[in-house]
């Protein structure tokens, strides 16, 4: 070591002390994610002095990390995260070895056994999938874990060690808000409501698959079922496919001035599919809501919209109470000339966002009148439908892609003028649509200098000292530090028993590999017994179900890095999660097909499940609300605590009879219950 | 996924297996690859007798999101089913699968079946979902009822 290592790690080695710092000079260490908690976390741990740093990320850098991933400059804008990182911050210790891998941390090749060369693995994702399964490799390879995330001023570190501490499954997490199919399609109350409508609903019926049925109508008129019935139901669903066909057929004006191929069939303004997809969405199919007139009876109906009286500005929508709100700023009310003297979709380029002129700064800020929506409803129609004649199969929401928001802000803006609901500008139903949270480098730096300190605890099996850190908004205790939990008895991965077993999956059935895990029971094993057998979610055995016995585990896609879990049929067993590991290099290539884990597992003796309470009815336990976020442009956030009801549900039974037979079954009906949605932001996900 | 979703899902299909009410029928859904998928189920609910459903058994298709049981199951009829709380798609409009509404964890594969067999003989008319069957329950029972006996003969188990 150079004297200048020496003395770079002078101060280092004072506050670890001697012993611990030669052991975390000796440490390797996983380092997943190389974003905004990967970038402050990866200087941290080079500064300390971690000998053996391996750096993976899938990612290339963006633009927009450039604020907070400050190991990134403009020049690296589209290279790896992982190697830029690790090429600025070995400049900060020469003495650490920093191995980058561009890759994704769920490819097989990164095993169990890939994952146990590690003395300790950090966390530093952006996503719920990515965590939970490095939390499952890390359980089943018994490395220790440091879990984390932020999602803007809040933030959270958890230590993980298997059987001591809770692991990540442990505890349900927040999960992102939907809504109730009847309030998208039907009776829509706030502004989210239309935006998820026209994201979920509206974008896949135009632009998604054609998934609406037409072949099961095909297949159930074969069968002799009821014409009229099918007649009634096609009518439904040709509806959209006139429409569908419609944006497929390139029989819609250009949008002027636009670039695109020249079309061949002429412009027909009766054809125009923009106008088709109106005419349906907010005519026809508000006119067929209304013929409901029970859904009216206590509130308020919506009102069908009319594409030219819109265009020329004379469409008046009547006052509902809810409107005035909405409307005193002013973007729906069209006798507003203020705002409706404009054309404001650019008719310059077809990729342009075409949201709205507005002049100075902040276009997309600002809301746009009724008819400023439909123009934009119309061009990015027309854009999108130019891009599924162009050869795109299929368009689905993504807030990047200027062509679709433009149409989830036109449509969602335009079904809440048709419900009386307020309207959101571009800006904000991108946020909304793309459940964008903003990430900020402060959180960042402070949650990983908590990650080495747990990191440093769980090294030295100071395991007194783990805590759970949150970073909160509250000003008398804005860094908390909480005790750890045991790992929860019912939870679905860290109670599993983990074996690895190598094999060649081409060459073993899954009947063998069963019979071999269990073992014959004489002296190890639990010996042959009624089990049923997962991979993820699917089912590939179970007593009632064999056909798959015989299949060798490569046809039924189970393959390196993958898990078999094997739960017993009678709950005496505590589950086995197998791991399916590759044969060592110098296995003979005519040896046994596979290697049995050594000793067999032996999970844990349940007791004789008293009839198994199907229902772990216990609402999740919840502590104080988990932040999912990584980092980067967008995060996950947690969902606010879910809130009381208050009082009872309105029960309005329609005869005592039937209450009778509901309650018998454990249920009830409740019928139109004053719908209740909070407001507060709720917790998502989402990035790149 | 989360584990506490499989496990779930693998005790509901156990006490099926073992007990489930007469005319039923529920399973999960065989894939291409010969294994069977958790989260998707193939059920049938029969008319109750003495109603003019009785003789039909009812194909339905559960999907059941990461985060049951947190998040009730989505129930699609296939081919859709002339009744006034079914979306034109098939979705079943009900108060026990919203969440918003009455979901709870605690409701069983079983008390869903229930639940949506008790829906179809008695259809609340506050939560419309097709207009058709709506309109025609409205203002003209007796065609209604014909209608639904028909549709029942079209769907007597072959």
């Amino acid at each position: 070591m150079s004297t200048k290592a020496s003395s770079r790690s002078t101060h280092v080695e004072a506050i670890l002390g001697r012993d611990l710092y030669a052991q975390v000079r000796n440490v390797k260490l996983l380092l997943v994610g190389a974003g905004g908690i990967g970038c402050e976390l990866l200087k941290n741990i080079v500064l300390t002095g971690f000998g053996d740093i391996t750096l993976l990320d899938l990612d290339t850098i963006d633009l927009s990390n450039l604020n907070r991933q400050f190991l990134f400059r403009k020049k690296d804008v589209k290279q790896s995260k992982a190697l830029v990182a690790a090429r600025t911050a070995q400049q900060f210790n020469p003495s650490v070895r920093i191995t980058p891998i561009h890759a994704n941390i769920k490819e097989p090749q990164f095993d169990v056994a890939w994952f146990r060369q590690f003395h300790i693995v950090l966390n530093a994702l952006d996503n719920l999938d990515a965590r939970r399964h490095v939390n499952k490799m890390c359980l089943a390879a018994a490395v220790p874990l440091v879990e984390s995330g932020t999602a803007g001023y809040l933030g959270q570190v958890q230590p993980i060690l298997k059987d001591r501490t809770e692991c990540f499954d442990c505890m349900p997490k927040p999960i992102p808000k939907t809504f109730p199919v009847c309030t998208i399609r039907s009776t829509p109350s706030q502004p989210i409501h239309c935006i998820v409508w026209a994201k979920s609903y509206l974008i896949p019926q135009l632009f998604g698959e054609d998934e609406d049925g037409g072949d099961e109508l095909d297949e159930a008129e074969k069968q002799g079922e009821n014409a009229e019935k099918i007649a009634n139901l096609r009518k439904e669903a040709q509806a959209f496919t006139a429409v569908r066909n419609a944006l497929r057929s390139g029989s819609h004006p250009k949008p002027n001035g636009s670039t695109t191929r020249s079309r061949s069939k002429k412009a027909n303004p009766n054809g125009d599919a923009a106008q088709l997809v109106f005419n349906k969405v907010f005519e026809a199919d508000i006119q067929n809501l209304l013929s409901m007139s029970d859904m009216w009876s206590n509130r308020a109906p919506p009102v069908p919209l009319n594409y030219h009286e819109i265009l020329n500005d004379s469409f008046v929508l009547p006052n509902h109470p809810e409107t005035d709100a909405a409307t005193s700023n002013g973007p729906f009310v069209p006798q507003n000339k203020a705002h409706t003297n404009g054309h404001n979709v650019p008719n310059a380029s077809s990729s342009s966002t075409a949201s709205g002129s507005g002049g100075a700064g902040l276009k997309d800020q600002r809301e746009l009148t009724l008819r400023e929506n439909l123009e934009l409803f119309i061009h990015s129609t027309n854009r999108l439908s130019m891009r599924l004649n162009s050869g795109e199969d299929t368009i689905s929401f993504d807030k990047d892609d200027d062509d679709t928001l433009d149409f989830v802000t036109a449509a969602a803006n335009l079904r809440a003028a048709a419900y009386g609901i307020g309207g959101k500008s571009r800006w904000e139903v991108k946020e909304m649509a793309g459940n964008i949270i903003p990430a900020i480098a402060t959180t960042n730096a402070v949650i990983s200098g908590a990650i080495v300190l747990q990191a440093l605890h769980l090294l030295r099996k100071n395991y007194g000292g783990l805590r759970n850190i949150h970073l909160q908004l509250k000003p008398e205790v804005p860094l908390n530090g909480s005790s750890v939990g045991a790992p929860a008895p019912e939870c679905g991965v860290c109670r599993d028993t983990y074996v690895e077993l190598l094999c060649d999956p081409s060459r073993v059935t899954l009947g063998e590999a069963i019979e071999r895990i269990l073992g014959d029971g004489d002296d190890e094993g639990t010996g042959p017994r009624d089990v049923s057998v997962y991979e993820d979610k699917r089912i590939l055995s179970d007593p009632d179900f064999d056909d798959n016995l015989e299949r060798t585990l490569e046809s039924l896609g189970v393959t390196r890095g993958k898990f078999l879990t094997i739960v017993d049929e009678d709950g005496e067993w505590g589950n086995v999660a197998v791991a399916i590991g590759v044969l060592p290099p110098n296995h003979p290539p005519n040896g046994p097909a596979l290697i049995p884990p050594f000793p067999l597992p032996k999970p844990p003796r349940l007791s004789k499940p008293t009839p198994p309470p199907l229902t772990p009815n216990t609402p999740p336990r919840k502590r104080t609300a988990s932040v999912m976020g990584g980092d980067d442009d967008i995060e996950h956030v947690a969902p606010p605590p879910k809130r009381t009801k208050t009082g009872m549900p309105h029960i309005n039974m329609a005869s005592p009879s039937k209450k009778k037979r509901l309650e018998d079954e454990g249920l009830l009906i409740v019928e139109n219950p004053d719908e209740k949605v909070d407001d507060e932001p709720e917790l998502i996900t989402i990035d790149d | 996924m989360a584990g506490i979703c499989r496990i779930r899902l693998a005790e509901e299909r156990k006490q099926w297996r073992k007990d489930h009410p007469f005319g039923f029928y529920a399973k999960p859904a065989k894939a291409a690859d010969g294994s069977m998928n958790l989260m998707e189920w193939e059920v049938g609910i029969p008319g109750k007798a003495g109603t003019s459903w009785e003789g039909g058994v009812f194909k339905l298709n559960m999907t059941f999101p990461e985060d049951y049981p947190t998040k009730p199951p989505k129930c699609k009829f296939t081919p859709a089913l002339f009744h006034p709380n079914v979306y034109p798609s098939g979705t079943v409009c009900l108060s026990i699968l919203d969440e918003e509404k009455s979901w709870k964890p605690s409701i069983t594969i079983k008390q869903i079946l229930l639940g949506i067999q008790d829906l179809l003989t008695d259809p609340n008319v506050h939560d419309p979902a097709q207009s058709d069957a709506y309109t025609m329950f409205k203002n003209d029972k007796a065609a209604y009822e014909r209608r639904i006996k028909q549709q029942a003969r079209e769907n007597v188990p072959k």
